[in-house]
């Protein structure tokens, strides 16, 4: 570069403010990337489940049965048809709330917005955009269900599948993949 | 006419002629009894506390019924917010296993505790109505207008500061409502296009429920210990710092562009 452009000022001019705003940019960044911490006390995300003996079967005229004994401290249902087991996640896909569940309605109800699921997890009513997510679930050498809600389990949105928002049941492909081990744990008394 | 003085009366005069000799009173009150316009305005000018006003104000910004006094309501509230949540501050804890019971404890096992906290509610609801009324009438008056646009912009920011005051004070109870409404809030910051876990294009740097911004603002992946702290420091030094710098700015913006004249 020639003496016009690039004088002896106008270098130590940018050199400057280049390095000042280098070093508030790095400054920036420090402080963001201070605000995600390395470590984190919360409950695991995998728990020991028990054996599937101890999850009560559908009686005659029953499709399936929610055992909320793991809601409290988990956020999960387990929940047995004929087939087998699977979980839900208890963190409802609006805006992350607890949804109730009502055996006598046999639906889950969100008390924030009023999502209603049903016992397959997918949103009947309400501002729901996706059924809730599923946990997944592995046998131990023991025979004991591992369940793990990692990342809060599959979604529809991960599946990679055609969304349709009007329409908002599992479609057959998904089926193919939450019904199918690792979401799911085939299990016949 | 020669006036005849009591001794009582000498008396006083000498005190108040030692006062108003004295270095500490000439050094507080600088500029006499203010008698004349030039004094009045030296008097706004050479004092800490009074210069954040005016030297002049014109008739038409006394009057009631044109600002109806609510910028001046909302700073009012905000000391009484300040006073109020200092003296909260001794007492409460913001731990999962203490926070619920320390306002508890506050309600009712603190001498004028439950007097403490109210006023810090209310004044706080108070805030959020009195600057929302304050921006409409300088909407309406047309306040907003050139040379004012900066000071509105910074209204607005002081506006979004309160809300924000408000919602991060909003968890700090550790109760039911105050826990799911910030679950709520702060699941909206997941929806934030590339850098919330549910936006759109949070594929794009790998954005996951432990890396987007929603877990910064948390501290982790749901509502605990971390957002518990990080609401309370929000709320009890870092949104009040910066809620009080830009009001010294708007104050001072105030002052030199004046009060703005009736419609």
């Amino acid at each position: 570069m020639d003496k016009e452009n690039l004088s002896r000022r106008r270098f130590f001019n940018l050199v400057g403010w280049g390095s000042i705003a280098a070093l508030l940019g790095g400054v920036g960044a420090a402080t963001a990337k201070f605000f995600y911490p390395g470590v984190l006390y919360e409950p695991r995300a995998t728990f020991n489940a028990g054996k599937p003996s101890d999850y009560v079967a559908p009686q005659a005229g029953e499709t399936v049965v929610v055992d909320e004994r793991w809601k409290k401290n988990q956020r999960v249902w387990l929940l047995r048809n004929r087939e087998g087991i699977y979980g839900l996640t208890g963190v409802c896909t609006h805006l992350g709330c607890t949804p109730n569940w009502f055996p006598s309605e046999h639906l889950f109800k969100c008390p924030c917005h009023g999502s209603v699921y049903n016992p397959e997890g997918e949103p009947i009513a309400g501002p729901a955009p996706e059924p809730l997510y599923r946990p997944k679930i592995a046998l131990d050498p023991a025979g004991n269900m591992i369940v793990s809600t990692g990342l809060l389990g599959i979604r529809r949105s991960n599946l990679q599948t055609t969304k349709k928002y009007k329409d908002v049941y599992w479609h057959e492909d998904e089926k193919a993949v939450i019904f199918k081990a690792p979401f799911f744990l085939a299990y016949k008394a | 006419m020669e006036e005849k003085k009591t001794s009582f009366q000498k008396t006083l005069d000498a005190i108040v002629k030692v006062i108003l000799a004295n270095p500490v009173y000439k050094s507080i009150f600088r500029t006499g009894y203010p008698s004349t316009a030039l004094k009045r305005m030296a008097v706004m000018r050479s004092s800490f506390y009074m210069h954040i006003f005016p030297t002049k104000v014109g008739e038409h910004g006394l009057k009631l019924r044109y600002s109806w006094c609510m910028g001046g309501i909302t700073f009012f509230l905000f000391l009484l917010l300040t006073i109020t949540g200092v003296l909260l501050m001794f007492y409460y804890i913001p731990e999962e296993n203490r926070a619920y019971n320390d306002m508890k404890d506050l309600r009712f096992m603190v001498p004028f505790g439950i007097i403490l906290r109210n006023m810090h509610r209310w004044a706080a609801h108070g805030m959020v109505l009195t600057v929302m009324l304050h921006m409409m009438r300088v909407f309406y008056t047309g306040s907003y207008k050139a040379p004012r646009q900066l000071n509105w912009v910074v209204g607005v920011i002081l506006l979004l500061l309160t809300l924000m005051l408000s919602f991060t004070g909003y968890l700090l109870p550790w109760d039911q409502l105050g826990f799911w409404a910030v679950t709520v809030g702060t699941n909206m910051a997941s929806a934030t296009p590339v850098l919330g876990y549910e936006g759109p294009f949070h594929d794009l740097l790998g954005v996951q429920i432990d890396n987007d911004i929603r877990f910064a603002l948390i501290g982790g992946t749901r509502i605990g210990a971390n957002a518990l702290v990080r609401a309370y420091v929000w709320h009890c030094v870092a949104l009040p710092l910066i809620a009080t710098l830009l009001m010294i700015f708007h104050f001072w913006r105030i002052r030199k562009d004046g009060f703005s004249g009736p419609l």
